[in-house]
């Protein structure tokens, strides 16, 4: 559906895309996970030819991306970072106007603006103006008027930015719906929990540069953090984080704020050796979490540095 | 359809760009009305008190004076014959504008500045000139004296002031047709502000309308006539408030004004297009720049300083040939002043051209622009 291929993309002397190469294919939820800053948005707006770039080559659907592709336009839906809409609009209106700049037809039109009111949950709000709308449900109109033209490709740049919980949940639904319905989906955010949670295939970047993507199984796969066991503990002392450091599959042990984080290899038992060390030295503990590894684990291990830093 | 009914709903509902459009001209149209005192605009002008100072042993010549101040006496000055010290004193006490002297170089004192005491000038440089001329007369062609008083004699007779289509023009009208010409530039406002919901490194709603197959000419085209709509309604509805609210006669010729105007309101959103397209600047350096375009070519066309288009004509014409304001100024002009059918087409045709061209030259900026930052 996407390719591309060394992409390199400079501000002056700042380089945001250094060599970057993705390949997206028909179908998947894709998922481009990066810190603020990373060349998420700016690889997007090469992509749809908003931005120049000084290297490298894009081609969607077998075509490559010019800013006349009008053949290639008609067939991308695009939900922006910011909202964008017009404020002197109410929310049919704002839908209805961006529909119309891919569809002519207009029977056809309306029942798509009606499918898309419907498809955000905003029925309720049809004559209002988004300034009069909560940041979620502006969110949500802004997603409307991305995808009401039922789109093949949806490129979604961090549509949850400043989301209530509410609206997220039906933001992710929404989005998977709408894959299940047959559009590919490329989908940006610097929300691991996100990510993990509906793209089939992600790609993690970071300076401009991809530094590992696959399925999040397959990324897990990839690092030595088997499982993080999180435990609540008082008063521990450097012999002990020492011994717990020489527990058997234990790679990493750190302690802050009476909280003891572990960081184990796979294995099985892991967590019942680091409780019997503990009943056995007599150390009283409180709560006990066990982890497999997240997303997070994987930037940090591969950066070493965490995802939110 | 569709991209015109939205373009213009969101632009007629975006409550400070219609302030500026329509709002404010009507508003600078009713300072004007006041400052120019209401009531008498388009009328005839009250008359001048002035007094004639006699103090007694006025010269043969005070006799030729005296004559010319009674031809204006009841027409535009009302003379009071008084003594110096009397004249003075009414002076002072602001119940004469003027004093003339009838000695034997006539002469004339005021009390200050203003359109009265102007007048008062003007009409002793004229009596000066005369008395100049036929004094050069006397000297070299005695033969002619008499034929050269019949003629000055029939000076009134011949320069009637007579307006549109043979209606008496007030002078102050080229103030509302000056502010009318400002309001249609004024429409590069909503251009530039149009331009900004085109181009996507200037707003969200522009990257989001770039990257949608409608093609950037049918948006450039649309997002104009739209405009062009609102603007001309703007306009017009400006003019019906000059005309029958505040009564100002603009002459007979409405369909030549309207005519104009719709030029006029053309040529505004055009150069607003084309400035809001050519330049990579944010919108803040953009609307200074519109200020200046608009602003700048109204002081050449003498929309503030009435000598300057003179002055410009004089020294390098091609300049009011292709300053929008200047073009819109003479078509004005021609409408009000020269009642010049040729010379209006020739403005009119102008400001078409000009228009389509900002137009083009507008959308082959944006059409396969790509940004170096967003």
């Amino acid at each position: 559906m996407i390719e591309i291929q060394n992409l390199v993309k400079r501000y002056g002397n700042l380089l945001a895309l250094d060599h970057l190469n993705l390949n997206i294919k028909e179908g998947e939820v894709f998922g481009l996970l990066g810190p603020n800053g990373s060349g998420k948005t700016t690889a997007i707006n090469c992509m749809l030819a908003l931005l120049k770039y000084d290297k490298g080559s894009i081609t969607i659907m077998g075509k490559p991306m010019h800013p006349d592709s009008y053949d290639l336009k008609k067939d991308i839906g695009v939900v922006m970072q910011d909202v964008a809409v017009f404020d002197q609009m109410t929310v049919r209106e704002n839908i209805d106007y961006f529909c119309g700049l891919y569809i002519r037809e207009k029977a056809k039109r309306r029942q798509l603006v009606e499918e898309a009111i419907r498809f955000v949950g905003l029925e309720d709000y049809t004559k209002v103006r988004p300034k009069k709308l909560s940041g979620g449900l502006q969110r949500r109109l802004n997603i409307a008027c991305g995808i009401a033209h039922r789109p093949k490709l949806i490129i979604l740049d961090e549509p949850t930015v400043a989301v209530d919980p509410q609206s997220r949940n039906k933001i992710l639904e929404g989005i998977l719906e709408l894959n299940r319905q047959g559009s590919t989906i490329i989908y940006t955010s610097h929300y691991m929990e996100e990510v993990e949670q509906i793209c089939s295939r992600i790609a993690i970047i970071d300076h401009g540069r991809v530094l590992a993507s696959g399925t999040k199984e397959e990324l897990k796969n990839m690092i030595k953090t088997g499982e993080t066991i999180t435990i609540e503990a008082v008063a521990l002392e450097q012999t002990h984080l020492e011994e717990i450091r020489a527990l058997p599959h234990v790679f990493d042990v750190s302690y802050q704020e009476q909280k003891l984080v572990i960081r184990c290899s796979r294995a099985r038992h892991n967590l019942v050796c680091v409780l019997n060390y503990l009943q056995g030295e007599d150390i009283a503990f409180g709560k006990v979490f066990s982890e497999l590894p997240t997303l997070n684990d994987v930037f940090l291990e591969i950066t070493g540095k965490a995802l939110r830093d | 359809m569709h991209l015109l009914k939205y373009r213009i709903l969101q632009t007629v509902r975006r409550g400070s760009v219609m302030f500026w459009a329509l709002a404010f001209p009507i508003i600078l149209g009713t300072f004007f009305y006041i400052s120019f005192g209401s009531g008498d605009m388009g009328e005839d002008m009250e008359m001048i008190p002035v007094a004639v100072a006699l103090d007694g042993g006025e010269s043969v010549y005070a006799e030729t004076f005296l004559e010319f101040l009674d031809s204006m006496d009841g027409d535009i000055l009302r003379v009071t014959p008084m003594t110096g010290e009397e004249a003075r004193e009414a002076l002072l006490a602001d119940e004469v504008a003027g004093i003339f002297h009838c000695k034997e170089t006539p002469s004339l004192t005021v009390a200050g500045s203003g359109i009265r005491p102007s007048i008062l000038k003007s009409l002793m440089d004229s009596y000066d000139k005369n008395a100049a001329m036929f004094a050069l007369i006397a000297q070299e062609h005695p033969e002619d004296m008499g034929r050269a008083a019949a003629a000055m004699s029939q000076w009134r007779e011949m320069t009637e002031d007579v307006g549109v289509k043979g209606r008496t023009m007030d002078p102050n009208v080229t103030y509302f047709f000056a502010l009318i010409a400002y309001a249609c530039l004024s429409g590069a406002f909503l251009g530039v502000q149009s331009s900004v919901d085109t181009q996507a490194n200037l707003s969200a709603l522009g990257a989001r309308r770039s990257i949608t197959p409608t093609h950037k000419l049918l948006l450039t085209l649309t997002d104009m006539l739209a405009l062009f709509f609102i603007h001309f309604c703007n306009v017009l509805i400006l003019t019906a408030y000059i005309r029958f609210v505040l009564g100002i006669d603009l002459g007979s010729d409405m369909p030549s004004i309207v005519l104009v105007e719709w030029m006029g309101s053309m040529i505004g959103i055009s150069l607003g297009i084309l400035l809001g397209s050519v330049s990579r600047l944010a919108l803040g350096m953009k609307m200074g720049l519109c200020v200046l375009a608009t602003l700048f070519p109204g002081f050449l066309a003498g929309l503030m300083f009435g000598q300057m288009k003179d002055v410009i004509e004089h020294h390098c014409p091609l300049v009011n040939r292709i300053n929008p304001a200047a073009v819109l100024s003479d078509a004005f002009y021609s409408i009000s002043v020269y009642n010049d059918g040729e010379r209006l087409a020739r403005s009119v045709g102008i400001l078409g051209v000009m228009s389509v061209a900002m137009v083009l030259v507008s959308y082959l900026a944006v059409r396969r622009v790509r940004y170096d930052s967003i």
